[in-house]
């Protein structure tokens, strides 16, 4: 903790040496974080290289840091047909109705839980809770989406048996719980009713939370593809994560991808020109939604 | 969920009326996909067809839940559901707490800031995603060669047909977690690491004690509870599979099945190609119960032991 030590040249020189000398521990933190962070990053980029290689030169070389010759036919032929377009309708469509209809009702439910009620918020409590213990497992949600609800290739499919995580709602609750109950009070006392403080006054001061809950949501939407498997048989519905499943397991399809009047389909090279373009949006946000998360699993590890 | 004062009771009866409102489709939520669910469990006692419908098909007992255990499935299953997520659990947690240390030591302030950002980035790449990668490291193109292979021959080591080889399996799956989740836990570990009062280093500052002596003996026992309820949680989920990982890197691959089959895989897989519903529900409702005796034991030793710092 260097903020520990004295700075100031008054120091007593034993410290001020100590402060000088440089830690094995500090040196090993600094190479093994940076080794790591290496390991996270090389496979991605790896993908991104290999995306611009010549598939000839991929299956001759194999994988390399660097596209050499550099190529760009595979996104060219990616975006000559009309599936990845789709696909990526049908993926912002199931990000974004999906993470508002969500974090809507994860809002209505966390403030309910949050304000206390008597006969109400216990209970409610309770029943959000148990879905975490135990859960009917696939069998019964397949039946129901497809023999009850008949949503078999809606995107809704995809959407609704990820709507509420009961964590979220308990991470919501508990910054709830945080706001001053005065400022309530005080728009009770001018004749505020119980929606309107809801969305007039809690909603505004929520917005942190809010912001945490709606990234947590969209980006397990955007990554979804279970549900999609079980539920979507429809190319044209076809989420980009499907789509990109669809090519790994089944390397034919790759003829339908393109245009299809193609007369070699570089699969390879498609591939990873179609995971680049899956992940791309996560990269672009990254940027400014990490800071969010952070705020997040902080307030998830020391609240509760 | 500890219960602080009430606080004062909100207006009227039709002021307490409209709040339920807000709670309304939550409620219906989980009504329907969390409880009614647990109703269509019915279905691992029956002769389950789609024709006659979840109440119509006839009763069989505990036929289904015979068929499973007969198949000699079960022990493998339930083995690799344990050990496989053990492992994780034990890799990632030990990874994620070291890797916190170390962040903690790193004093250039972009620097640090930078390397939690790309180790956290993983957390968010998709299962799918994940499998192209491992493909691009282990098969390469064809399903010869692979970046690692190449590494290999370098280095003048013979190359692994990696996806034919079902006892690297749970190795390179653990690989695979610690990359996913280990930023991810050490920025929870960081936390906890900031929350500590820097007073508690005095004594080590004064008595000269090492950087390394200081993260060891004083901020590791103090991470204990933070580390304690992780570990509890993942106790809780241990029965549950990691579905999506396990079954985008390794797909319908049978080679590895000895060694990366979980509940979750297997229900899947019977239920898409058997279309078995019988028998995966009771599979289903064996998870379930035996997920929840372990998160109900996870629960007990959190609250007897980690009371001050619970996730939930």
């Amino acid at each position: 903790m260097p903020s520990q030590l004295p700075t100031s040249p008054a120091a007593p020189p034993a410290r001020a040496a100590r402060r000088r000398t440089v830690e094995p521990f500090t040196v090993v933190s600094y190479l093994t974080v940076t080794l790591f962070a290496l390991f996270c990053l090389v496979p991605l980029w790896m993908i991104v290289a290999g995306s611009f290689t010549d598939e000839s030169v991929l299956s001759l070389r194999g994988y390399s840091l660097l596209p050499d010759p550099f190529s760009v036919d595979a996104y060219a032929q990616l975006f000559s047909g009309r599936a990845i377009g789709r696909a990526y309708l049908a993926t912002l469509f199931i990000t974004g109705v999906g993470t508002v209809l969500s974090v809507a009702c994860t809002a209505g439910l966390a403030w309910v839980i949050a304000r206390r009620l008597r006969p109400v918020s216990r209970p409610l409590t309770v029943f959000t809770y148990l879905p975490m213990l135990f859960s009917g497992g696939l069998v019964p949600i397949y039946l129901l989406v497809t023999q009850v609800l008949h949503l078999r290739d809606s995107w809704f499919a995809v959407i609704l048996p990820h709507l509420m995580m009961p964590f979220l709602v308990f991470i919501t609750v508990a910054f709830f719980q945080q706001i001053p109950t005065e400022i309530m009070e005080s728009a009770h006392v001018d004749g505020a009713g119980e929606l309107r403080i809801f969305f007039r006054i809690v909603l505004p001061l929520a917005k942190p939370i809010l912001a945490v809950i709606a990234l947590f949501y969209a980006v397990t939407y955007w990554n979804e593809w279970f549900m999609a498997i079980l539920f979507i048989s429809d190319p044209d519905k076809y989420p980009l994560q499907l789509l990109l499943q669809n090519l790994i397991a089944n390397v034919t399809n790759a003829t339908v991808l393109p245009g299809g009047s193609a007369p070699v389909v570089p699969v390879y090279q498609l591939r990873l020109a179609l995971t680049v373009v899956t992940i791309g949006p996560i990269i672009l946000a990254y940027p400014f939604a990490q800071r969010y998360f952070v705020k997040g699993l902080t307030l998830g590890a020391t609240k509760g | 969920m500890s219960a602080p004062p009430p606080r004062r009771p909100p207006g009227g009866r039709l002021g307490r009326w409209a709040l339920l409102l807000l709670a309304a489709p939550g409620v219906c939520y989980f009504a329907v996909f969390a409880y009614l669910p647990m109703a269509g469990l019915v279905v691992a006692f029956k002769d389950f067809n789609i024709r006659e419908g979840i109440f119509g098909s006839p009763w069989n007992g505990l036929a289904n839940f015979r068929y499973f255990f007969e198949t000699g499935d079960a022990p493998r299953i339930v083995f690799n559901t344990l050990f496989l997520n053990g492992l994780f659990l034990a890799a990632t947690l030990a990874w994620g707490l070291l890797l916190a240390l170390m962040l903690n030591e790193i004093r250039l302030h972009l620097f640090k800031r930078v390397a939690q950002s790309v180790v956290f980035f993983p957390y968010f790449v998709s299962p799918i995603v994940i499998s192209v990668m491992l493909q691009v490291l282990l098969a390469g193109v064809g399903g010869e060669g692979g970046a690692l292979n190449d590494a290999l021959s370098v280095l003048h080591l013979p190359e692994v047909s990696w996806y034919t080889e079902p006892g690297a399996w749970p190795w390179i799956l653990t690989v695979v977690k610690v990359w996913q989740l280990g930023g991810y836990l050490s920025v929870i570990f960081l936390a906890a690491i900031t929350a500590i009062s820097p007073d508690v280093y005095e004594a080590g500052v004064i008595d000269g004690a090492s950087r390394a002596r200081m993260a060891f003996s004083i901020t590791v026992p103090l991470l204990r509870p933070t580390a304690a309820v992780l570990l509890v949680l993942g106790i809780g989920r241990i029965f549950y599979g990691d579905f999506a990982t396990i079954y985008a890197i390794v797909g319908d691959n049978g080679v590895l099945f000895s060694t990366t089959d979980v509940i979750d895989t297997y229900v899947f897989r019977a239920l898409r190609s058997l279309g078995d519903f019988g028998t995966t529900a009771a599979v289903g409702l064996f998870q379930g119960l035996v997920g929840l005796v372990f998160v109900t034991a996870a629960l007990i030793i959190q609250r007897r032991y980690a009371r001050e710092s619970s996730l939930l």
